[in-house]
């Protein structure tokens, strides 16, 4: 970090403000909306005067349709499940094998741990369709299964939590080993508690990844039952007509959710990140 | 359950024989079922053609290739896809690194600034394509309304062939660069400001702190994010097939989306599949590249 003159500090800001303007402005402009009727969206966008920016009429009844007449509850109720289930199983698997990696020597370690690099360099996209045909096989199209599942197993988790189990110092680990302790033992009540800002991190990055996911919930969830959110969004697209209010409602609450949690704990997430040095 | 010696030298090799093993079971299965397996599956696909006269599909060995480098419409792809990657890796690393510089100084609420270029990771593609299509809409977005407003022409952005690639590299960026910004700005925190009091102590200026501490400082940081934009941005996927479903006039049609036409509209699962093998293959062969030159200098 670096002091700066008051000149310097003045055009920071600006530029500062700048970006982050740019950042926010669709996030804005869809929130300003949500609260239009739906007559009222596109009405007002040219010409350019202050009621482009403010709602003339202001109702909530895009929010309130979406949980009274489209089920969205039952959609918020899957993401949260999905995604939640999916951080409880990714961290406990992907922090063993990291330990693995971290304190075994065995074969093929090195090509191992090659492999779990390559996967989490190769995004979901490419391998969807043979993966469907995989998921398929093992029964597990349109249940809490087929969408949890798929993503546990998380190489860049497991990167993240070797790393940091690497800069633990070894004597904490002798000195429990001299003791007699198991390695389940040492796992669990020694190496993992002094691992918070990697735990943090991990399940921020499984369950946005999981919130955000709509390629494979679109391919696995067959019926409303399964569907997420971000399927749900598409059903505003009907051939009549789009019904943007409430497809504007349904986008802020889905962003303010993973946000919210994310803002929360952001400090942890360049924390766990650091700690792990980003060294090979 | 045999244990191995107690004595080890150094971090990383206790042997106990059959604990590692165990502790790496869950995650294997779970990479190799859902990740190898499919990406396997991809390269065998891509030997087949589906045959109306068998009914199912036939063995070509590498035909399917064959037809795919005479194809004209691959070749666009291909364009397409280098293109959009030769735009965006650079721009995405520089702006991220630009960002990363810029929330590291010590300003008042630098913590919200912080705080609002994080919020893009929280928006799903999607929904990221919603909001700025809708922004972009030739007739009814709010853009157009300001430029018209300060006396600039529409444009018809991802409604024409000439623009609608830059309206992609925009939504990727928008999403992006907050993300590789997180790892980025971990890199500049752990740099130790001794370096630049003591540097700047011997007469150096700023441009001279950028290029010889912070960057060389910074190697391991931005290798990560070059491979990791290089290998997300060449595989990329959602915004094109959302917004644009590769046109107008193929002019966003890259290969992933190529693929997935391929795979979901003409029901050729093996061209699809050999579309990604080239995909992947080319990929892999920058990523090596990168390595090879980012490396060098050590």
């Amino acid at each position: 970090m670096e002091r700066l003159s008051r000149w310097n500090t003045s055009i920071s800001y600006f530029v500062q403000i700048g970006l982050a303007a740019i950042v926010l402005a669709p996030l804005l402009f869809v929130f300003v909306s949500s609260f239009r009727p739906l007559e009222d969206i596109f009405r007002y966008v040219s010409p350019v005067t202050l009621n482009t920016f403010i709602p003339t009429s202001f109702t909530l009844e895009a929010y309130t349709n979406l949980f009274a007449l489209r089920g969205f509850g039952k959609y918020f109720f899957n993401s949260f499940y999905v995604s939640a289930m999916s951080v409880l199983f990714g961290l406990s698997v992907n922090a063993l094998a990291a330990f693995a990696f971290a304190y075994f020597a065995f074969r093929f370690k090195t090509l191992l741990f090659i492999s779990v690099i390559l996967t989490f360099l190769i995004p979901f996209e490419v391998i969807a369709i043979p993966l469907y045909i995989v998921v398929d096989r093992l029964h597990w199209i349109n249940t809490y299964w087929g969408l949890i599942v798929p993503a546990v197993a998380n190489g860049l988790v497991i990167f993240l939590y070797r790393q940091f189990f690497l800069e633990i110092p070894t004597s904490l680990i002798e000195a429990a080993r001299i003791d007699g302790a198991r390695w389940t033992r040492i796992f669990y009540g020694i190496v993992m508690p002094l691992c918070k800002p990697v735990t943090v991190s991990a399940s921020l990055l499984i369950f946005i990844f999981q919130w955000e996911s709509f390629l494979w919930p679109l391919i696995v969830a067959r019926t409303e039952a399964y569907k997420v959110i971000q399927i749900g969004i598409a059903s505003f697209v009907t051939e009549w007509v789009t019904v943007w209010n409430e497809m504007f409602a349904a986008s802020i609450l889905s962003v303010l959710i993973p946000a919210l949690i994310l803002l929360a704990l952001q400090r942890y997430l360049v924390q766990g990140v650091t700690g792990s040095g980003l060294k090979e | 359950m045999r244990t191995g010696k107690l004595a080890k030298s150094g971090r990383g090799s206790w042997r106990a024989s059959s604990i590692p093993f165990l502790f790496l079971f869950p995650a294997f299965i779970g990479l190799f079922v859902f990740k190898f397996v499919p990406i396997v599956v991809s390269f065998t696909e891509s030997m087949y053609r589906a045959s109306f006269r068998i009914g199912g599909k036939q063995f070509v060995g590498f035909g399917n290739y064959a037809d795919l480098f005479a194809d004209p419409v691959f070749w666009n792809s291909m364009r397409v896809t280098l293109l959009l990657n030769a735009i965006l890796n650079p721009l995405q690393i520089v702006l991220a690194f630009l960002l990363a510089l810029m929330l590291n100084l010590k300003l008042k609420k630098i913590g919200l600034f912080r705080a609002i270029h994080i919020i893009p990771i929280s928006v799903s593609a999607p929904i990221a394509v919603i909001m700025w299509s809708v922004m972009l809409n030739q007739e009814q977005g709010i853009v157009n309304s300001l430029l018209t407003w300060i006396g600039l022409e529409a444009q018809p952005f991802y409604a024409s062939a000439g623009q609608a690639l830059w309206v992609i590299v925009l939504i990727a960026c928008w999403k992006g660069v907050g993300y590789l910004c997180i790892f980025l700005l971990a890199g500049l925190q752990e740099v130790p400001e001794t370096l630049y009091e003591s540097s700047s102590i011997d007469g150096a200026n700023k441009w001279i702190q950028l290029t010889r501490i912070t960057l060389p400082m910074m190697k391991r940081p931005l290798i990560f994010v070059t491979v990791t934009a290089t290998a997300a941005n060449f595989l990329l996927f959602a915004p094109v097939y959302l917004l644009t479903q590769g046109g107008p006039q193929g002019s966003t049609n890259t290969l992933m989306n190529e693929s997935y036409f391929s795979a979901f509209v003409y029901a050729d699962m093996g061209r699809a599949s050999s579309i990604v093998v080239v995909l992947l293959a080319v990929t892999l062969c920058i990523i090596a590249v990168q390595f090879r030159f980012l490396r060098a200098e050590h």
